[in-house]
This record gives C-alpha cells, structure tokens and sequence, in this order.
C-alpha cells in the first residue's frame, strides 16, 4: 500500500433498496419501478423510488422533520456510514481527545495489557471534529424547495414568497446538516459535476486528506427525484418505454442486456461512504482509493492507462449517468480499457470483468457512482484492481445527450474476501 | 515569508490571470478605477424590478454574439462566459496546457434566473411552451462550469461549487489543491451569480435586504444589497507559469474551508468557525498575523454576520502589533453571491498589487473591535506584501485566501 493509499471503511445508503448500513445483502430483491405518486401525471409514471421511512427508526434520535428528504437522507446515510465504520462520535473534540489521553496516561500504569489494547483501540476511533470534512455530489441539490419556492411564488408573487424554503433549498444544505447534526467543523464541500458529481466527491474529498486538511472524509452524492425533474426527462424524450407501462422489466436491472440497455428510469437516494487514510487505525476496509481521474474532453483511454500503469483492472464498474447514450458509452470505454475479449457480466457472476450500469442506480442521473460501487462491492468481488468508470452526458447541448467524453474513473484496490 | 512550499515552485500557486464582470464594466482595470475612484454602483431596485425596495448593483448588456445570447445559456452562465474569457485573455492561452485545463465554478444562481413561477403549476407545460426545456437545462450550477470549458474549448476536470455565499472563494481553494494534486495543468475558478427575482424574493421573504444602500460593520447597519458579476482566476504552479513566462499577477500563499456546525442560516456568534479557518490559512501561508496587512471582509451588512465577523477578528488577530485593515466592498457594489468570494479574491489582489486599501463606504459608526482597524474615508496607501480575503455562507461555509506579491520581478505592477 502506497502512503497515499485511503480506505472506505463505512458505508450508509438511502435507496430503492432501503436505507442500510454497509453492503446491499445478497437477499435483497431487486426493486422494480413503482407508480409515481407523489404529483399528478398523464397516465401511469414510474420510476425507482425510495420508499417513505421513518428517519428516527432507523437512526434513533435523528430529527428531520423540518428537512427535505434530500437533507434527511443525507442524515441518514451519513449516520448509518459513520456508524459501519465504527466512529465514535462522542468525543472528538480535539481538547477532549487531549484530556483523554492526559487522563490515559495517568490510567495506563494501573492497567493490565488487555486493558491498554482495549483503550487503545477505542480512541482510535474518535476523530477530531474540526479535522472531519464533508464533501457531497448532486446534480439538482434540494430540487424539492426549490419547486416549493416556485410555487410560493406562483401563488403570492416574487413579492410574498415563504422564507422557509428559501435557504433550505440551498444545496449546500444536505451538507451543512450533516455537519450541523455530527458536529463537523471541517471543510464542508458540495458540488456538481455533470454525471459524474459522485466521482468528483471522492476525488476531491481524497485531495483534502491527502493535503492534510481533513483527517477523515464522509463523502455522499446523492438526488431527490421530482416533479419537474422527471417531466423534464420526460419532455427531453429520455425516458424509457418501461416508465409509462405496467410490464414488469424484461430481465433483472443488473443482468447485461436486461432493461438497463432499453432506455433510461429515473431513480433517487442517497450514499454516502466513510474515507480516511489507510491504516490510520483498525478498521474493515471496502475498498482503497488509490487515484482517480477526470476529464471533459481529450483521450479517455490513454488517460486512464497512464492512471493504471500497464495494469489491466480485474473489474471494471460501470457508472453510467442514468443517460442511454451515456451507459453505452461508459460500456465502450471499459471495453476498450479491458479489452475487446472482457466478457460484460453481472456482478452476480464470477469473475466479473466488466460490470455494466445497473438499472435502478443508473437512474441516478448524477450521483450514481457510488451505488454502483456498492452494489458491486455487495457481489463479493474477488480482489484485485477495480475501476470505477463513469461517464458523462457534458457540455452545454441542452438535453445532455450529446454523447461525448466526459469521464471520470476512480481507481481502487479491493481486498481479498 | 519564505516558507518550504514558497520556495518550491512545483508547490506554488500563482495567479496569472483575472476576469473579471462587474457593475464597473468588463476587466480588472474597470473595477480598479470605479473602486479607486469611491463609486457606488447600487441603485433602485424598483428600476429593474419593480415592486422591489431597497438597492441593487447590475452588470449592463454584455458584449456576447447573437448566437451566445440563446435560451442555452443563462445570465449566469454568460456572466462567467465573459469572466472567463477576459482571465484568459490577459493569462494567455498555451497551447495543450491549456486545452487541458480545468474549470471549477461557483454559482447559487445559476440558471434558476431563467425559470419562471408558471413552472411551478404545470412543468411539463412550461417545458414545451417555447424553450422552456432549454432553459430549464441551465439550472443545475454545474451548467456554468460547462458553458465557460465548452467556450473556451477546454478539457481538463470540470465541477461546480456550491457553498453559498463562500461558493467562489472555495471553488478557488478547491482548484488550488487540485492543481497540487497534478489533475490538470492550470484551472480557471471563479464565481458567477446573476441578479433575478428568485434571489431578490428569497433575501426579502428573509428580511435580509436594507432597503437603502448597506453598511456593512456599521452599529445602524440594516442588512444586505444584492448584486451581480462573475471573476475568473487563472490558477497554475509558479514552474508552469515561469516555463511559459506568464506574467504572474500573485501568489496564492495560503487557503482553508471549515464550516460552523452551529445553524443553517446564522454565522456562530463568536466567529469560531471563521476564526479557525483565518488560523489555518495563516498557517498553510506560514504567515504571523502581523504578516496580514488587509482583510477583505465578507461584511455583509446583516446585524448577525457583522458581529460573528467581528469577533473572529478579534480572535485572529488580538496579538498583533496595530489593529489589522479591514473593510467590505460589497459596499460598492453589493452581495453578489457565489461570485462574491471570486470578485473579493480579486479585489484582495488588487490591493496588494496597487498597494490601495479601500475603504468601507458608509461606514461612520463602526461595532467596536480593538483588533480592527476599520478603514473607512479615504483609501489609505500602504505596501502590503499579504492580504487575506475572507468569505462565509448559509450553512456554516467559511474560506479564507491569503495572497502575496510574487515577489519574482515578473510583471509587479
């Protein structure tokens, strides 16, 4: 491992799937699209939706009954993630961590060895608030307020508009309760990077470790779906036949050739993942994030072989950006990485080679990497070099289809199982 | 002065170009000369918008082709547009380092100054009624990102920041690191907001506006004026630029992000956070706090962040010799958003080339702070070889950038 190397040690998720910590079971049944309900629509709608839960029964004690689910989604990944990796929160202040080991010292020459261990490894995982960055990806940010303002707007005028969802539907807003709630005082980062707003997070978040600027990184993307965002995929013509009827799917969202590669259904949720430097204390590890890369224009292919050195990954996930042209796309280009004889399979099967976008995380149009990510990782890859590839539908075209190469691919080594 | 990263140039960041669109006109030496002269760019709102009160700061019609100024593009995408070509006209446009640059861009606004209300009742009515989908294209922020690389025909990463008001000056700090990082040989990273009656409506539901021109740091201050423009900085390592003999404008010395966790909206009253996040860009630019000689305040002009900006202040710098230079130009031309933190970066830079501190306008009863010298009046002359650029946001976000003089014989004004 190269000192530069970080570790995923936690995982939270706010999905279709449900709202878990760590990896997605393999006893988990595949969602399938369900009838928008949540505005009027022409006919039946459907899309991958995350299903109404209860933030507090999951994460006792959360309070978000004043969020967007954006923001209380964030909450929820965020703790569930922290909570996988086994962060102790309690006590991270860096003066209290301070006393602690005053106090520790003081303690240890009436311990027995066991006991020191024991101590040992319960303050190695108390982090130092202030040092704790959050970094989040989104395509829309709090779309919800935003077409919550609009419509206040609609109603009383530009002049007699509803505060409350004025500065709540700021996207930095997620971020900032996420901070708020853990009592994180780090860099606080949200961005957008068109498809691949996820691989960014990462790249980014690994930029503030590396740099020393935080000591510990919870990254999330993640996108609420609504009403104005489905109408205007709708409207774009992007959307797949499978959105408008009520067959079920013609095949499993993650076996090739199944319903991902008939068209595009909007999903929604949230990830986040639990980065710190590897070996910074004993923890599982689900990956290591080695490099990444990311571009809008120039040679793909060249720039991702310089990333890997000769090596050809074991395992090649692709992201997709919820856009057909752009899952085709990310495809060619594992393709043309992996080799024209890598065999495209599902994640199910072994050994995997080339992972193709899945169905309910492609329908995350920006942020769906990290879905991705863990929904391979839940397949039990065999270890090895793994490429998190993504694609994106960039420039300024307007409908976000001009196909052209924007890509971002994260390089990771996973452990053996 | 003359820290380890300083005397590495692989390590240095340096600034070789600046865009800039305000309510001054179009470059850098329109700002200077509208600020040097005290001209106060706030009028009526009414006069834009009318059922509006208070005061706004507009940028006029913007020199963009016929083809340019199509629904794809927003206002706020065209202001960066603009920004970002006037950067790059004066940095210069190397050839495949160029071409493999990167874009990090801030924007609150972004296309949402193109969707009307109606939208709110019906969108899939709105989007095909004329270009509604075109327009609605252009509202995720990551859009202005996009139009300035798509314009400038550049390839490297490209991404939007989104911290509110701290958005330009963190989109700044983010590109430095990633220039560090060997992702991309130079980066262009600024902010663009464009005026519209989705912000102006939001800041007045909030009571945030002064309906006369603001005061920032004034005891009778009475809450912000918005306003609109974009900066762009061109941003490369000091071997970079000295290997293409580019004329090095300033050195990025020092940066920080750290956010308050204290509330969505309200600054902690100490300042802590803000405090904290000056100390660690101080320390990145292995500076003393006697080294800074001008803060440009994020100074708002709202009762709450004025005094948490204060007191940060007072934290930072109640060691030093003399009360440290401080003012808010958004006097001048109001709060503009996520372009804020870009059009005081480079003001800052400005005044450490010109060696003009400008004053706070309108400011005649100042909140006592015996660490600060609040510069108001005349602009007073000094040579000020570091100054810091401070910006906070909803949501806790707090920056800091420390820029010097290059110091290299290169082009010093």
């Amino acid at each position: 491992m190269t000192p530069n190397l970080l570790t995923i040690t936690g995982i939270g998720s706010v999905s279709p799937y449900g709202a878990l910590a760590g990896l997605i079971p393999q006893s988990t049944a595949e969602p399938e699209p369900e009838p928008v309900t949540a505005w009027p629509t022409a006919g039946l709608r459907r899309a991958f939706l995350v299903k109404p839960f209860r933030p507090a029964s999951v994460v006792p004690g959360l309070k978000t009954r004043r969020l967007d689910r954006l923001s209380a989604w964030a909450l929820v990944a965020s703790s569930l993630a922290l909570q996988d990796a086994g962060i102790d929160l309690s006590q991270m202040d860096q003066n209290k961590m301070d006393q602690n080991k005053t106090d520790q010292n003081k303690n240890d020459q009436n311990k027995t060895d066991q006991n020191k261990n024991d101590q040992n490894k319960t303050d190695q995982n108390k982090v130092d608030r202030s040092r704790v960055a959050v970094v989040f990806g989104t395509g829309f940010g709090c779309a919800e307020l935003t077409e919550a303002f609009y419509q206040s707007a609609a109603v009383n005028g530009w002049r007699g508009t509803d505060p409350s969802p004025f500065p709540e539907g700021l996207a930095n807003a997620p971020a900032s309760h996420v901070a708020l709630w853990h009592g994180l005082r780090g860099p606080n980062i949200t961005l957008g990077s068109k498809g691949v707003a996820a691989e960014s997070a990462l790249i980014q978040a690994a930029s503030l470790l590396r740099r020393g600027q935080a000591d510990l990184a919870i990254v999330l993307a993640g996108d609420t779906l609504t009403r104005a965002i489905y109408e205007w995929y709708e409207a774009a013509g992007l959307l797949s036949p499978a959105c408008c009827n009520a067959e079920p799917l013609p095949g499993s969202p993650q076996e090739p050739g199944g319903s991902v590669l008939s068209g595009f259904i909007p999903s929604e949720g949230v990830v986040a993942l639990v980065l710190e430097p590897a070996g910074r204390r004993e923890a599982r590890a689900y990956a290591h994030f080695n490099s990444g890369r990311w571009m809008t224009g120039g040679q793909p292919v060249e720039s991702i072989r310089q990333m890997l050195g000769g090596a050809v990954p074991s395992l090649v996930i692709c992201a997709g950006s919820g856009l057909p042209c752009a899952n085709g796309s990310t495809t060619a280009l594992a393709r043309e990485i992996s080799g024209a004889d890598a065999a495209i399979v599902s994640p199910r099967t072994a050994p995997p080679q080339i992972v193709p976008p899945n169905a309910v995380a492609a329908g995350l149009p920006d942020t769906s990497a990290f879905l991705h990510l863990i929904l391979a990782l839940s397949s039990r890859p065999r270890g090895g070099q793994a490429l998190l590839l993504g694609t994106s539908g960039s420039g300024t075209s307007g409908s976000g289809t001009s196909g052209d190469r924007g890509f971002a691919a994260l390089l990771l080594e996973l452990p053996c199982p | 002065m003359t820290g380890r990263r300083m005397n590495d140039p692989s390590k240095t960041i340096v600034v070789t170009g600046i865009g800039v669109v305000s309510p001054y006109g179009i470059g850098l030496d329109c700002l200077q000369a509208g600020m040097l002269s005290g001209k106060c760019c706030l009028t009526p709102t009414k006069d834009l918008y009318p059922g509006f009160e208070g005061s706004t700061a507009h940028v006029g019609t913007l020199p963009l082709a016929a083809k340019e100024n199509t629904p794809r593009y927003s206002r706020s995408d065209r202001l960066a547009m603009v920004a970002a070509r006037d950067a790059v006209r004066e940095s210069g446009r190397e050839s495949a380092a160029f071409r493999a640059s990167g874009v990090m861009m801030a924007s609150t606004v972004a296309g949402l100054s193109e969707i009307d209300p109606a939208i709110a009742h019906d969108p899939a009515a709105w989007y095909r009624n004329g270009d509604g989908l075109l327009r609605a294209a252009s509202y995720p922020a990551a859009h202005v990102a996009d139009a300035v690389g798509d314009d400038l025909g550049i390839g490297g990463p490209r991404c939007a920041i989104s911290a509110a008001c701290a958005s330009s000056a963190m989109a700044i700090a983010l590109a430095a690191n990633l220039l560090l990082d060997g992702a991309a040989p130079m980066m262009l990273a600024g902010g663009s907001d464009a005026l519209c009656p989705f912000t102006l409506s939001g800041f007045n539901s909030l009571q945030a506006l002064d309906p006369d021109p603001c005061r920032p740091f004034d005891q009778n201050r009475k809450g912000l004026n918005l306003g609109e423009g974009a900066a762009v900085l061109v941003l490369e390592t000091l071997d970079r630029a000295m290997a293409r003999n580019a004329n090095i404008l300033a050195v990025l010395r020092g940066w920080a992000m750290t956010n308050d966790a204290f509330h969505s909206t309200a600054p902690q009253a100490q300042g802590n956070g803000l405090a904290d996040c000056m100390r660690l860009a101080m320390e990145m630019a292995e500076a003393r706090c006697d080294d800074i000689g001008y803060v440009n305040a994020h100074g708002t002009g709202t009762p709450l962040n004025d005094v948490a900006e204060s007191n940060a202040y007072e934290t930072t710098f109640h060691s030093r010799s003399r009360p440290v230079p401080v003012s808010s130009t958004k006097s001048y031309f109001g709060h503009c958003l996520g372009a804020a933190g870009a059009l005081e970066a480079a003001i800052t830079i400005m005044a450490v080339r010109c060696g003009a501190l400008l004053p706070t306008l309108r400011l005649t009863d100042p909140i006592e702070s015996p660490s600060v010298n609040w510069l108001r009046g005349g602009i007073q002359r000094e040579t000020l070889p570091v100054a810091m650029s401070v910006s906070a946001g909803f949501g806790g976000s707090n920056t800091a950038l420390i820029f010097g003089s290059s110091g290299f014989g290169n082009g010093l004004a």
